[in-house]
């Protein structure tokens, strides 16, 4: 029995690892120390100029069915070039996501792509995974918001979750809104020209607007950052702001270059640290996730913090979070509620943006349990539903189809193009 | 009305999970169930693997191995483009002589799009033209692989685990003080709270509920966790106040196409490999038989097995095949549930149709004899060798500035020429004949006052 066990389990391909992110997805197979292609959630319909972005939570199953399927196309046969019929997948999401896309994400793979097993893994879980560890608390800046959520032995603290809508959308459209206002255009005809007018005619501007950011702006420092801060809203009425960076000409394209004024550089950033009406930021997440858990895990959690996602690789940000969560733990309304005060930061063995996929490409990689641990095919044919942790009703596994004892089913034909 | 040629015009009704029209360029035919099929409801699989640049068909293990890409092409991390290699003679002392120099040949990458060369990142120049270049390491393997492989032996301890509870609950002698419900509670509260039972779909939990503590095995591979740093690395002072070189910073796009990587500055930027593209077969869902495989090589583009419907089904009443086709229309009938598009009624010719076979030679032949097939000159325009016209009445339903469509159905004759070879105790009996009926919608245009 060992024996077959072994050819069993040698014999299966690797899994497949697909993070889909609202701005980025992560694709790529189970084993390996990276992604294989890091690309745009988007497709490209003929005819249309506009891409039409894939995680959209908000429109009918139909055409969300449709987007789907063919940005999944064209993640097997154009970046991974496998056949979905062979291998098992693990998708890395967010606690987070709604149901309705879930499902709709699942059909998709079980009645259009066939794939032998699905299996639906928490992102931050995943992080906690990539380092070895058994307990953290996990803050996922991403696309559409900042998501916290701490685990502890492995077992996510799912009441302690926080998150803020800041996140890389936030910072565009707050970035177009300061370019609008203050920057010029030059192209070859005119100079001093303002933005709108390029934007009314070339939609194509904004997506070479969104990557902005990326280049020319960063994250000050903590003293620097509360300068800046207090000069926006003027609170001492004597505030000056320190000297700003210098301006940039960034090209738009061939012709027009676009003057990025220095102040925007260093202060389009210091939305995430601003504290709104409810005094939070992207920094008191992470204290009030430690307040609402049990007291005997908040020490484990705070030395452990684990930083992930894509809006995290911008540069002085990780310095300015550690600086600006040492302050608030000294407000009052921290200081009597959490006895700990030290805090420290995680280096996973990945960017930012992959360490969740990482964490999922390692779960993939167990060959033994992964099998165990899925929803395969013949339970979704049977029950049509997957299940989903905030919903008791679904049936277990053990009664409609025992899915750990078969190796998951390997190319029905005789013949085999792929070996 | 050559306008009734153009892909949109004319759409056929598939009967798949969804219904969908397309048009019948589209669409392709399985002669084994008789019935079209579009590229929605056919399996897409992956042929084989070739390199756009240097057309090199590779062998699939192969492209597992080198993670589907080229050993030989290059891409430019600046622009995408194809690198290629550029030699130099550069003076170099012989390896008898020192004194002496001779001219050595020295190879390097460069783009001829954005000027772009391996010099650029620091490459050494290399003395071979092909398979010097070498991608970069991942600096982190070496502690995954470590975490790969302790985490693969938590997971057999679990399988252990979980084979030896299986194991157990079939030992047919247990203490007389277990009831059989004892049994079942014992099993799911039992045997310690940390083995969870696992559902899929609850949250991932619990490899840390076996420790290696329990130790059984001999070789134990630990791991160290990973430590957490007091500090992080504040920005450089002179971020404020140097202005920017923005060439020399990277965009979003090349950093993302080195995951590993995604270096912040153009100089750390290498080339990596090309990736490959694949050739797609199609495959019927219900019967498994191909309907589409292409060839191996790269360079051709022909097709070994290509059932596409154009070739199968009668297309705007040109008969594709060579035997007599007969052919009738009936129109829609009230209520037909596949009836959603039309706007207006059509009215078709109720006697059937005859068209003749497709005769390659006929249109060299000047002498061919005209075929008599007695023709009503109210429904037949005109004929020629295996097309025909006909007349249909078309009465617009609603006063619309929207296109006016008609539906109808086709129904034809259709014989299988690559059936299966029947024995021969039938005798010579002819192959049969199968009724085929389509759903078809034309649109004819927008309606002129």
């Amino acid at each position: 029995m060992p024996l077959f066990e072994g050819l069993g389990s040698g014999g299966e391909k690797t899994a497949v690892v697909i993070d889909l992110g609202a701005a980025y997805t992560k694709c790529g197979f189970a084993g390996e120390t990276g992604p294989r292609f890091i690309i745009p959630s988007e497709i490209q319909k003929p005819g249309q100029q506009q891409s039409i972005k894939v995680v959209q939570y908000n429109i009918n199953t139909e055409e969300l069915y449709s987007n789907l399927k063919e940005f999944i196309h064209m993640l097997y046969f154009r970046h991974l070039l496998v056949n979905p019929r062979d291998r098992r997948v693990v998708i890395i999401e967010s606690i987070l996501c709604p149901s309705h896309f879930r499902e709709t994400l699942t059909k998709v793979f079980f009645k259009q792509f066939e794939v032998p097993s699905v299996l639906f893994a928490p992102s931050h879980l995943m992080a906690i995974m990539s380092l070895g560890i058994n307990s953290g608390l996990v803050m996922d800046c991403g696309y559409t918001e900042t998501l916290v959520l701490p685990v502890y032995e492995c077992i996510p603290i799912l009441p302690a979750w926080e998150a803020l809508p800041l996140g890389g959308k936030a910072i565009h459209k707050e970035l177009d809104g300061l370019l609008v206002e203050q920057c010029t255009v030059d192209s070859d005809s005119s100079t001093g020209q303002s933005l709108p007018t390029y934007i009314h005619i070339d939609p194509l501007m904004l997506f070479v607007l969104s990557r902005c950011p990326v280049r020319t702006c960063f994250i000050s420092d903590l003293q620097r950052g509360l300068k800046i801060q207090e000069a926006k809203f003027n609170l001492g009425g004597t505030a000056e702001r320190p000297t700003p960076p210098p301006d940039v000409d960034y090209p738009l394209d061939g012709e027009k270059i676009l003057h990025i004024k220095g102040p925007i550089r260093d202060s389009v950033m210091e939305m995430l640290f601003e504290q709104d009406n409810e005094e939070k930021s992207v920094a008191s997440l992470v204290l009030d996730a430690l307040v609402k858990c049990p007291i005997d895990t908040r020490k484990a959690l705070s030395e452990n913090l684990v930083i992930i996602g894509g809006t995290a690789m911008l540069p002085g940000f990780l310095h300015r979070l550690l600086a600006e969560i040492r302050l608030l733990v000294e407000k009052p309304k921290y200081r009597d509620a959490l006895a700990t005060k030290s805090f420290r930061l995680h280096s996973p063995p990945a960017k930012p943006n992959c360490t969740a996929w990482l964490g999922g490409a390692i779960f993939g990689a167990l060959q033994d349990i992964l099998g165990s641990r899925s929803v395969s095919r013949d339970y979704y044919n049977q029950t049509g539903r997957i299940p989903d942790w905030c919903c008791l009703s679904s049936p277990p596994p053990e009664s409609v189809y025992d899915a750990g004892k078969t190796p998951p089913p390997l190319m029905k034909r005789a013949f085999s193009t792929e070996k | 009305m050559a306008s009734l040629l153009q892909p949109d015009r004319v759409l056929y009704l598939v009967h798949g999970e969804k219904k969908i029209r397309s048009p019948l360029s589209t669409l392709y035919f399985c002669r084994y169930c008789s019935e079209l099929r579009s590229l929605e409801c056919v399996s897409h699989e992956v042929d084989s693997h070739y390199c756009p640049s240097c057309l090199e068909n590779m062998p699939s293990a192969e492209a597992k191995l080198k993670k589907n890409r080229c050993a030989n092409c290059f891409d430019c991390p600046c622009c995408m483009h194809t690198l290629s290699t550029r030699a130099t003679n550069i003076p170099a002392p012989l390896p008898d002589d020192p004194s002496k120099t001779t001219m050595k040949k020295a190879y390097y990458l460069a783009c001829g799009f954005c000027r772009w060369t391996s010099r650029d990142v620091g490459m050494a120049d290399k003395s071979v033209a092909s398979g010097g270049w070498q991608e970069p390491d991942n600096p982190h393997t070496q502690r995954i692989n470590k975490l790969i492989e302790y985490y693969q032996q938590l997971a057999q301890r679990e399988k252990l685990e979980r084979d030896r509870k299986k194991l157990a609950r079939r030992r047919p002698y247990m203490p007389l003080a277990f009831s059989q419900h004892t049994i079942h509670v014992v099993e799911k509260y039992g045997l310690g709270t940390r083995l969870q039972r696992q559902r899929p779909g609850a949250p991932i939990t619990s490899l840390a509920g076996l420790s290696l503590k329990e130790g059984e095995d001999q070789k134990e591979i630990n791991i160290e966790p990973a430590q957490a740093l007091d500090e992080v690395e504040p920005l450089p002072e002179d971020c404020y106040t140097r202005p920017i070189n923005l060439p020399e910073v990277t965009s979003l796009r090349q950093r993302l196409l080195q995951p590993d990587f995604q270096p912040a500055g153009a100089s750390q930027l290498h080339p990596k490999h090309k990736h490959l593209l694949i050739k797609r077969s199609l495959r019927c869902r219900k019967c498994e038989h191909n309907l589409s495989k292409p060839e191996f090589n790269p360079t051709s583009i022909k097709f070994k097995i290509q059932l596409v419907a154009e070739c199968q089904v009668l297309l705007t009443l040109t008969n594709p095949v060579e035997n007599i086709t007969h052919v009738t229309l009936v129109g829609c009938e009230e209520g037909d549930p596949e009836d959603i598009n039309s706007t207006a009624k059509v009215m078709v010719p109720t006697k059937e149709l005859v068209l003749a076979g497709k005769d390659a030679a006929a249109d060299y032949d000047e002498l061919a004899e005209p075929q008599d097939f007695q023709d009503d000159p109210d429904v037949v325009a005109f004929r020629k060798s295996n097309k025909i016209g006909f007349f249909i009445k078309v009465v617009p339903q609603r006063e619309e500035d929207g296109d006016v469509t008609v539906s109808f159905k086709i129904r034809h004759d259709f014989r299988n020429l690559a059936a299966p070879i029947r024995p021969s105790e039938e005798g010579d009996a002819p192959t049969e004949a199968i009724w085929l009926t389509h759903h078809v919608e034309l649109s004819l245009g927008p309606i002129i006052a």
